[in-house]
C-alpha cells in the first residue's frame, strides 16, 4: 500500500446541535506513532470511531489503509486493530481465549491461529499467564493483552483509544515499549492519550480542542510554536512574595506555582534567567537559583486549550 | 479456509465457541437451562393435578335401605369420593364454608322403594362451587357413578326398557382424563419457551454492557455472524433441555409418544429456534440485561401460558385473542406436540404446524438482524 496509511479531509461528526468533530484534517505516514491530544469531550473517540468505520462522518471523508470509511467499512475493518476505550474483553475467559476468539474474528483458524496466539503471547510477555483468568489480571497487563487481541491479524493501522489510562507508570513505560516496536515493523499507530509524557514518545501530535484540531506537529515544534517565551523554574525561599512582584511586569508571560519553586515564561528578548534571578531577589526572595528548562507538552497544552480559538485559524497567526 | 464463505464460518464458529466457553463457566445458565425447566415440570405435573381423589363427601340419606346404601358405597367405594359425614342437607353451608366436603348428597325417602317401582328417582347433589374445576369434576363424576348405579340396577330387575337410555361417553387420547398427558405437551412448550427466551435474551445486551459489541463491530464480523454464533450453542443447550423435558415427562408421567419421536424432536426444533430468535430481537433491541431480561420473561411467559391452549382452549377465546394466538409459536407446538404424543399424527396432520413454526422462527431471526445495527450511533 502506498500513500498515507490516514488521511482525513474535512471529517466532521455533528450529534443533533452538537458539532463532536469539526472539519480535522490530516495525514498520518506508515509506520508513525501519531498521538491524538486534548481533553475529554474534545472529540478524540469520535475522530477515532469515524475512522474505524464504527460511525458514519456527517461530511468529510477519510480514508485508512488505502480504503474509504464511509463507503468500505468492511475493508477498512479487516485492515485495521481497535483497543476501544472501555476495556472490551472477555474477564471470565483465559487470556487465551480471548486471543483465540479475537483471531477466529478475523479469520484466523486452525494452526495458523495457533501458532499467531503463540506470537502474540510471547510479544506482550503474557506467556506464562495464557491460563489466567482475564478477570484476574492487573490493568495494566489486560491493557498488553487487549493491544494483543488488536494486531492478532497484523493489521497495518492500529488504532488505541486511550489504551493507559489508569494503569501504574511502570506498565504505562512497558505498553509503550510494545506501542514503539510495533511501529518499527512499520505498523502505523494512531493513540489517543491523557498523558502529556507519553505524547512525547510520537512523532507527530494533533490537539484537539472543541471538535476541532488546533495544533498538529512534532513535539519539539510544537513547542517552539507554542511557547516562544523562555520557560524558567526559579527555586529559594520566600518566592510567593516575590512572585507578585514579578507578575505583571512587561513581558512576563506567567508565573506560577510549581512544586516547591517558581515556573516562569518570559519574553526573551526582556527577559533571561539572570535579570529574573535579580528581579525575585529584589522582591525580597532570599537563596535564589533560576535555570533556563525545555518547555514540556504540558506548557503547549496549556497555551493552546487556553487560549481562545476565533474561527478556524489559530489566534494570533499561529499554525 | 478460504474465501468468503470460509471467513463467515470461522468467524461463527469463533463466536459459537466463545459463547460454549461462557455459558461452561457461568453454572446459572446450565441450571436456567437444564435444571429450572425439569424442577417447574415436576412441580407442576404432580402439583397441578386436575385429577382429583377422595373428594370429601356429605351424605344425607334419608332412606336409609340397602339401596340407599348401595348408592353411597358406589360413591365411595372407587375411592374417588370418601364420605366425610352425615348430615342433613342443611348443614351443606356449614360443611363447605369450613372445607369438611366439597359435596353432599341427598339420598330421598322411599329411594329403594321408587326404584323398585320403576318410578323417576332424583338425588340431589349439592357442590361447592367455590372452585368451578374442582366442582365440573364432581359432577362429572356423579354423573357417571349414578348412571352406572342405575344402570346395574336396572338390568338386575330386568328393567331394560324402564332407564332411558343415555349416550355412553368415551373419552379418546387419554381415556383416564389424566391432566398429566394434557399437560406435559403444553409444559413441555411453556418451560421451553422461558429457558429460551431467557438464554440469548443476555447474551446480545451483555456484549453491549460489557463493551466487548463496540470491539466486534471494529472487526470483520458482521451481524449474522453475531446472531448465528450466538444461536447455534443455545440451540444444543436447547434440544438437551427438549430431551430431559420429554424425558421427564414421558418417564415420571407416563405420556406416551404416540407417534414419531423424530417428529417430536422436528416440532421442538423449530420451535426452540424461534425462541432463541425471540431472545435475540430482544437483546438487540434493549441492549441492556436487565430490560432484556423482564421483557423476555413477559414476551415468553404470559402468551406461552395464556394463549397457547396449555390451560385454555384457544377455541373458547375472544375473537382477538384468538387472532393474536396465530403468531404465538407455542400455540403450533402444544398442538404439534399433543398431535404426535396422544394421537399419533404424522406429517399429514402436522404439516401446518411445522410450516407455521419455521416461519415464525424465520420472520423473528430477519427481524433480529435487520434490527441489528452495527455502527454505534
Amino acid at each position: 500500500m502506498s500513500g498515507p496509511s490516514i488521511q482525513a479531509l474535512g471529517l466532521t461528526r455533528r450529534f443533533g446541535p452538537f458539532t463532536a468533530v469539526d472539519q480535522v484534517t490530516f495525514e498520518v505516514s506508515r509506520g508513525e506513532i501519531f498521538g491524538y491530544l486534548g481533553a475529554n469531550g474534545a472529540g478524540k473517540s469520535t475522530t477515532i470511531r469515524m475512522l474505524t468505520g464504527l460511525l458514519a462522518p456527517t461530511s468529510g471523508e477519510a480514508r485508512v489503509a488505502g480504503f474509504d470509511v464511509a463507503r468500505d467499512p468492511e475493508a477498512v475493518k479487516s485492515s485495521i486493530g481497535y483497543m476501544s476505550q472501555k476495556f472490551s474483553l472477555y474477564l471470565d475467559l483465559p487470556v487465551s481465549e480471548n486471543l483465540l476468539f479475537f483471531g477466529g474474528a478475523y479469520g484466523l483458524w486452525g494452526k495458523e491461529l495457533r501458532l499467531r496466539v503463540d506470537e502474540i503471547l510471547e510479544l506482550t510477555g503474557l506467556r506464562a499467564l495464557r491460563a489466567a483468568t482475564t478477570g484476574s489480571l492487573p490493568g495494566g497487563t489486560r491493557q498488553r493483552l487487549a493491544l494483543g487481541c488488536a494486531i492478532l491479524h497484523r493489521p497495518g493501522v492500529v488504532f488505541l483509544d486511550e489504551p493507559t489510562a489508569g494503569v501504574d507508570p511502570v506498565a504505562r513505560r512497558q505498553f509503550w515499549r510494545l506501542i514503539r516496536d510495533l511501529a518499527a515493523e512499520g505498523t502505523t499507530v494512531f493513540v489517543t492519550t491523557h498523558y502529556l509524557d507519553e505524547a512525547e514518545y510520537c512523532r507527530r501530535i494533533g490537539l484537539m480542542a472543541d471538535g476541532r484540531l488546533v495544533a498538529l506537529d512534532s513535539p519539539p515544534a510544537l513547542k517552539r510554536t507554542w511557547v516562544p517565551e523562555r520557560v524558567l523554574v526559579a527555586r529559594g525561599r520566600n518566592l510567593a512574595a516575590a512572585a507578585s512582584a514579578l507578575s505583571g511586569r512587561p513581558g512576563v508571560a506567567a508565573v506560577e506555582p510549581f512544586g516547591a519553586g517558581l515556573h516562569l515564561r518570559v519574553e526573551p528578548e526582556l527577559w533571561d534567567a539572570v535579570s529574573v534571578h535579580a528581579a525575585l531577589a529584589a522582591g525580597g526572595a532570599a537563596e535564589v537559583a533560576v535555570e533556563e528548562a525545555e518547555p514540556s507538552l504540558e506548557d503547549v497544552f496549556l497555551a493552546v486549550v487556553g487560549r481562545p480559538q476565533p474561527g478556524a485559524a489559530p489566534a494570533e497567526g499561529r499554525p | 479456509m478460504k474465501g468468503r464463505l470460509g471467513h463467515f464460518l470461522v468467524r461463527v464458529g469463533a463466536i459459537a465457541a466463545k459463547e460454549v466457553l461462557h455459558i461452561r463457566r457461568d453454572p446459572r445458565t446450565l441450571y436456567m437451562a437444564l435444571v429450572m425447566p425439569v424442577v417447574m415440570l415436576l412441580l407442576f405435573g404432580f402439583g397441578v393435578s386436575f385429577d382429583m381423589e377422595r373428594i370429601p363427601l356429605a351424605v344425607a340419606d334419608r332412606d336409609g335401605t340397602g339401596a340407599s346404601r348401595e348408592l353411597v358405597d358406589a360413591f365411595v367405594a372407587p375411592g374417588e369420593f370418601a364420605l366425610s359425614h352425615r348430615s342433613g342437607p342443611e348443614e351443606a353451608h356449614e360443611l363447605f364454608r369450613r372445607g369438611r366436603a366439597l359435596a353432599l348428597l341427598v339420598v330421598p325417602r322411599d329411594y329403594q322403594r321408587d326404584l323398585a317401582r320403576g318410578a323417576a328417582v332424583s338425588l340431589q347433589l349439592l357442590v361447592d362451587g367455590a372452585d368451578p374445576v374442582t366442582a365440573n369434576q364432581i359432577l362429572a363424576k356423579a354423573d357417571a357413578i349414578v348412571r352406572s348405579v342405575g344402570q346395574a340396577r336396572a338390568l338386575r330387575a330386568g328393567l331394560s326398557g324402564q332407564l332411558p337410555l343415555r349416550v355412553k361417553v368415551y373419552t379418546l387420547y387419554n381415556p383416564e382424563a389424566r391432566s398429566a398427558e394434557y399437560l406435559v405437551p403444553g409444559l413441555a412448550a411453556y418451560l421451553m419457551a422461558i429457558a429460551a427466551v431467557l438464554l440469548t435474551a443476555l447474551t446480545v445486551a451483555g456484549e453491549w454492557e460489557r463493551g466487548s459489541m463496540e470491539q466486534l463491530f471494529a472487526s470483520p464480523v458482521g451481524r449474522l455472524d453475531i446472531i448465528l454464533g450466538k444461536l447455534l450453542p443455545y440451540l444444543g443447550l436447547g434440544i438437551l433441555q427438549l430431551l430431559l423435558v420429554l424425558g421427564v415427562g414421558t418417564a415420571v408421567f407416563d405420556v406416551p409418544i404416540q407417534g414419531s419421536p423424530l417428529m417430536v424432536f422436528a416440532l421442538g426444533l423449530l420451535f426452540l429456534v424461534g425462541m432463541l430468535g425471540q431472545g435475540l430481537l430482544i437483546s438487540v433491541v434493549t441492549r441492556n440485561q436487565l430490560v432484556a431480561t423482564q421483557a423476555g420473561a413477559l414476551s415468553a411467559l404470559l402468551p406461552s401460558m395464556l394463549l397457547s391452549g396449555m390451560l385454555f382452549p384457544i377455541e373458547n377465546m375472544p375473537l382477538v385473542l384468538r387472532a393474536l394466538s396465530y403468531l404465538i409459536p407455542a400455540r403450533y407446538l402444544v398442538h404439534g406436540l399433543r398431535g404426535v404424543m396422544l394421537k399419533g399424527n404424522g406429517l399429514a396432520v402436522l404439516w401446518p404446524d411445522l410450516l407455521a413454526l419455521a416461519l415464525l422462527a424465520a420472520a423473528v431471526l430477519a427481524a433480529a438482524t435487520g434490527r441489528f445495527k452495527r455502527r454505534l450511533a
